[in-house]
């Protein structure tokens, strides 16, 4: 969806005078839409230039998308020639976080659930505050302001009913519901990425919705909504928390 | 994940989704590089802590200033189906503030703008036919002479 963004953004910034350049990572959108300048990327969806901690890579990247401000001859469309770098050697083998409970054995009781997901998140509190203090105390699981502990509260919950009170009114509760999933993934995604190796998104998920409680919690969730007469909460269900790569897993019975 | 490890139907539905028509490919021009001031837009569903998240259906963006503190950074993008890990892990694989600086200070850049902006990229670009103005304006007001977009 975000290749298409950018090149709509694109033709109506240059309506206004502004010149772009942008990097798409679907060929077949940039073709279509015709943008002025663009770089595809062969890269991962989410990386547009191409890999975390690679200056070297993303400057380059940078550059040659820069480049092509400077020629008005447009639709211009480029093809960078090479894929991301490659891993440093010796960073291969990600093992993921020890002694959690199976997620097979996830408590059906919501308060025992709640209290066995609390139990596994505070397991992994210290290896999310290992990297979070080792990459300059940024953090990806703050988007609610809600504490972790309140966050499943709030899941089990709405798993069970979907007109409980909405603890943000601010935002419409299907919102604060994804929200609060966000941080609660994000928090488990900072802890299992302070594990030494290379892992991969479908790896990290495969681990998360696999091997979690939490993961299960939320495999719960999206069954719930998929069985709701609510075609609106049926969709939301569907798209809003379960990647498309996991969207095989069904919660354990 | 790359686009070919995406499952079906997700993936047909990814690729084959409505898309905008528009007349021509307007490319204005602009002095040479070394002489532009460039900002960023990312559709990564960037926005400073205590901003706003994003909500489906609206047509808005966030300011990210250019002296922002980037562990302030959080993203509520909607989707699911691209990998975080990247910008998790560091900035720049999505908003590229610390290598267009460093091409500021090589003098392959002029300048970085004062702002940058981030987008959450699943809105549909016709959403923001008639919004944009306001932005292309605030951009004019910085001075700004070329605009790099990332889409995730």
């Amino acid at each position: 969806m975000c290749t298409r963004a950018v090149c709509g953004l694109a033709h109506y910034l240059e309506r206004e005078g502004i010149p772009t350049t942008l990097i798409g990572a679907i060929r077949d959108h940039v073709a279509l839409l015709r943008p002025p300048r663009a770089l595809v990327v062969p890269f991962e969806l989410g990386r547009p230039f191409g890999a975390p901690d690679a200056p070297e890579f993303q400057r380059r990247v940078l550059r040659d998308v820069l480049a092509l401000l400077e020629r008005t001859d447009g639709p211009i469309l480029v093809d960078f020639p090479d894929g991301p770098p490659a891993p440093q050697a010796g960073l291969e083998c990600w093992t993921p976080p020890p002694d959690l409970a199976c997620p097979e054995r996830a408590p059906r009781d919501p308060v025992e659930l709640t209290a066995a997901v609390r139990s596994e998140i505070a397991r992994l509190r210290p290896l999310r505050d290992r990297w979070v203090r080792d990459h300059g105390s940024r953090r990806f699981d703050r988007l609610t302001g809600l504490d972790l502990d309140r966050i499943v509260a709030l899941i089990v919950a709405y798993t069970r009913d979907q007109s409980i009170a909405n603890p943000l009114p601010q935002y419409g509760l299907d919102r604060t519901v994804k929200f609060a999933t966000d941080d609660l993934k994000h928090f488990y995604y900072q802890a299992a990425l302070s594990r030494p190796g290379r892992i991969t998104d479908i790896e990290l998920d495969d681990w998360f919705f696999g091997s979690t409680l939490s993961g299960e919690m939320l495999l719960r969730l999206r069954a719930a909504l998929l069985a709701s007469d609510d075609p609106n909460l049926q969709r939301f269900g569907e798209t809003s928390f379960v990647p498309s790569h996991q969207a095989h897993r069904q919660p354990s019975q | 994940m790359y686009l070919s490890d995406m499952p079906e139907p997700w993936r047909s539905r990814l690729v084959n989704q409505p898309m905008p028509e528009f007349d021509g490919t307007p490319c204005a021009g602009g002095p040479p590089l070394e002489d532009r001031r460039i900002s960023l837009i990312t559709t990564a569903g960037l926005h400073l802590h205590g901003d706003r998240p994003f909500i489906p259906g609206r047509a808005d963006w966030r300011v990210i200033p250019d002296d922002a503190d980037l562990a302030e950074l959080v993203t509520s993008h909607l989707a699911t189906n691209f990998d975080r890990i990247g910008m998790m892990s560091d900035i720049n694989t999505v908003f590229p503030i610390d290598r267009l600086r460093e091409l500021v200070a090589a003098g392959t850049v002029g300048a970085t703008a004062a702002r940058h902006f981030g987008f959450m990229g699943s809105t549909p670009p016709t959403a923001y036919a008639d919004s944009i103005k306001a932005l292309a304006d605030d951009m004019k007001h910085d001075g700004v002479g070329g605009v790099v977009l990332a889409g995730v």
